[in-house]
This record gives structure tokens, sequence and C-alpha cells, in this order.
């Protein structure tokens, strides 16, 4: 270790009252890890992704430009949908509970999850303004999802989603939360 | 690696970390003195026999129930409705499902196997040592309803599962405690306990009421005057 020339300050004391300090430290740590694992949460039985139909109500073709309607997650199995996309409170891969179809004022197509990308709070449409607000701390989104007045900064999350066969439904990602 | 410079720099031993910490404390209360009192007690030499150790090791295990219990309370849902019901579904997702379930659930099964033997253990070591006699007759007497209650928590604990053994081994226990004359303080007992007038969803919820809020401060709190006394005593010497 140190050579005989340099002045020795760390000792063969030191170097023991490390050694056992790090043998009691990892004692605690072997102690608690088990009940670290038992802590974090396991994935309930019948939880899996899939996609869902949703019937809206009113058909995405039959919207006219500017429009939107609401929706719902199934609630029988419990399910949720799945945002493709997200900044702000929403992100990638995280869980929405509603949504909205909607044509833009260009007559684009979109779905958006229902979360607000300030906090996540539910959005409604303002039929009057053609926005979606946001009631908790008064975001506003244009149709297209696109931030329109803060606090949010980032635009709404996309879902991912198809046209059902039935041209009242579409098909959106999900995932049945097994419980 | 040149260890010649490592060595120039200076690396306190852990004690002195240990020394900071305390002295920090110690200005605000007398920590070391608190602990000092509590733990410098000379153990006389007759007290080193390893069978004065029973009462500790009750002590331990009963702390390792607590924990286990805290934890397995996380999962457990004591709802007795329905069938399957959530009780017995949510023991079989700690069991098969939660990780380690398993194991945080078996320790919990055996210690209070185990804590059974230890304090019978115990009360033998106590009886065989004549250390009931005077004047420790109280502490006895605290003992033994700590008896009843660690019996308390394993028959209240056992119907906790809802699966068959616990369903019919609760209504057996409930039978005998339904038996005392005239029938009427029989049948008066029986649905105290049952909350109605057959085993079901009310006797899950009392007993397990009783098993973790009740007893878990019942038996705190004696083992606290337990000790008091054994303090205010002293070991007992040899007959
Ligand atoms: C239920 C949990 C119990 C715990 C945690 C417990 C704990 C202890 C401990 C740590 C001691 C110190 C001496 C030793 O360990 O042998 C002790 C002593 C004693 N215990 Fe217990 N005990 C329990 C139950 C009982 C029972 C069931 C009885 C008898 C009915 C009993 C009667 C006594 C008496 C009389 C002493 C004093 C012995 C002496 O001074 O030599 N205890 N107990
Ligand atoms: S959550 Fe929508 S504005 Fe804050």
């Amino acid at each position: 270790m140190a050579d005989s020339t340099a002045p020795a300050r760390f000792t063969r004391r030191t170097f023991l009252g490390w050694w056992m300090a790090g043998l009691l430290t990892a004692t605690v740590v072997v102690g608690l890890a088990p009940i670290l694992v038992y802590l974090w949460p396991a994935p309930p039985k019948g939880q899996k992704k899939l996609p869902v139909t949703v019937a809206l109500d009113k058909p995405l073709d039959q919207l006219a430009n500017g429009e939107a309607v609401k929706f719902d997650a199934p609630t029988s199995p419990n399910t949720a949908f799945i945002m493709a996309n997200g900044g702000g409170d929403n992100a990638p891969g995280a869980l929405a509970f509603g949504g909205f179809a909607v044509k833009d004022t260009n007559g684009k197509p979109h779905v958006f999850a229902i979360n607000c990308s300030h906090l996540g709070c539910p959005i409604a449409v303002n039929t009057t303004d053609s926005t979606f607000d946001c009631p908790c701390h008064g975001s506003r989104f244009h149709l297209d999802g696109t931030v329109l007045h803060g606090p949010a900064t980032a635009p709404l999350s996309d879902l991912s989603w198809k046209q059902g066969s039935d041209p009242k439904t579409i098909v959106v990602d999900g995932l049945e939360l097994g419980f | 690696m040149d260890w010649s410079s490592v060595s120039e720099v200076a690396i306190p031993h852990p004690r002195e970390i240990q020394v900071a910490v305390v002295e920090w404390l110690d200005e605000r209360y007398p920590f070391t003195k608190s602990v000092d009192e509590a733990l410098y007690q000379r153990v006389p030499n007759f007290a080193n026999a390893f069978y004065y150790c029973f009462g500790g090791m009750v002590f331990i295990l009963i702390v390792l129930q607590l924990l286990t219990g805290i934890l397995l309370s996380l999962y457990y849902v004591p709802d007795a409705t329905g069938i399957p019901a959530p009780a017995y579904t949510s023991v079989q997702f700690i069991q098969n499902t939660v990780y380690l379930g398993w194991l945080i659930r078996g320790v919990h099964f055996w210690g209070a196997n185990l804590l059974i033997i230890m304090v019978l253990l115990h009360m033998a070591r106590v009886y065989w040592t004549g250390s009931y006699r005077a004047p420790r007759e109280l502490n006895w007497m605290v003992g033994v309803v700590m008896l009843l209650l660690i019996l308390a928590f394993s028959l209240t604990g056992y119907l906790l599962p809802w699966d068959q053994k616990a369903y019919f081994a609760t209504e057996v226990t409930i039978k005998i405690a339904g038996l005392p004359p005239p029938p009427q303080l029989g049948e008066f007992i029986r649905e105290i306990l049952q909350g109605g007038p057959v085993v079901g969803p009310p006797t899950l919820q009392r007993f397990f009421t009783i098993h973790v809020f009740l007893l878990p401060a019942l038996i705190t709190l004696l083992m606290y005057v337990h000790f008091r006394f054994i303090r205010a005593h002293g070991i007992s010497e040899p007959m």
C-alpha cells in the first residue's frame, strides 16, 4: 500500500474501520433489499396491451371541420389508452382514461388523449372558440393539439389509432389493467 | 495505481464521522446518557445460561411479526364478500405474484409458530427458576396475559387467508367458544365473535381488526410494562 517514504495517513486502522463500516452497511442492505423487492409492484395477472375498439358518438368521417367528440376508456374490464407521444406532464407510454376524436379546422383528423400537457387534467371542448380548454389552470389548445395559451407548453398527446371496420368506430392502442 | 498519492489524502476513520454525528445530537438532547443508562446494565453471571435468552427471542420474533405483518397488509384485502373473495385472491396474489411475497408470508407464518414455542419455553424457564415468586407475581400475570394475546393473534390470523382450512378451523373454534352453558350465553359469545348468525364476511372483518390493530397495540404496551418490571426487580437469583 503506502510506500515507506510517504506519510501513511491511510493507516491500517482507517482501512479496517472502513472495512467494518462497509460490512455493516452491506448487512443492512442485504436485509433491506428483499423488502424493497417485495414493495416493487408486480403486474396484475390479467394486465395486457391490446387494441381497443371505441364506438364514437359521431363517426369520424361525419365530423365537420372544427368538431370534436369525447370518448372514454372501457371500464369492464378496466382499460386505459396508451399515449403515442407527449411532452410536459404527458409522455409516450403514459396512460389516459379518455380522449377526443377531432377534425381540425383544416379537416385533418386527430385522436388525442384527454390529459392536458400541463399537469394532466382532462381538457374540454370549447365549441364557441373551437379550442380545447383546461379547467385546472387555464391552458388552451388549438384543435390540432398545438398550444394556444399556457401554462402548458407541449402539444396534446396523440393516441395510436386506426379506423375500425365499422365506420362508427376507431381502434386505439390500450392496456387492460387487470383489476 | 500510485498508492503514495492516495495516502496523502486525509481519509477520516469512520469513527470520526460517528463521533461528529453523536456530538451534534448530544448537544441537543442527552442521547448518549439515556442510551447508556438503558443499556449499561450488568448481566449477573447466573443469567448467562442460554435459557435466559428465551424472552429476548420472543421479543425479536414479535418485532419480526410486526414488520412482516405490515408488509403483508400492503397487499392483503380484508374483504370476504363474493366468490372468490378478495381476501382469498389477495393472499393468492401475495403467494404467487408479488415479488418475494411467498418469502414474507412464509416468515410471518413460521414466525407465528416459532413464537408460541418460544413463549412456552420462556414461561418454562421462568417456572423452572422459580422467578414467578414474590416480588415478581405481577410480571408473571402480565406474562400470562401476553400468552393469551399471542394465542389470540394465532386464532385471528388463521382466518385471514379465507380458504377452506381457515373457514372451517374458525367454525370449530367459534363452536367451542360457544359451548359454555347456559346455551343462551354460548349463543351470545358465538354471535359476538361471528358478527352474525354464521361465520361470514363480518367475522373476517372483526378478526382482521383484532389481528392488526387491537392485539399489536396491546402486546406492545404489555411488553413495555414487562420490561419495566424486569428493570425494577432485576433478574431473579436462581433458587
Ligand atoms: C409474550 C411475550 C413475552 C415476551 C416478549 C417476554 C420477554 C421477556 C424477557 C426479555 C425477559 C427477561 C428474561 C428472559 O429473557 O428470560 C422476561 C422475563 C420474565 N417473563 Fe417474560 N416474556 C413474554 C411472555 C411471558 C410469559 C407468557 C410469562 C409467564 C406467564 C412471562 C413471565 C416472565 C417473568 C416472571 C419474568 C422475570 C423473570 C426473572 O426475573 O428471572 N413472560 N420476559
Ligand atoms: S393541468 Fe391543464 S392547465 Fe394545468
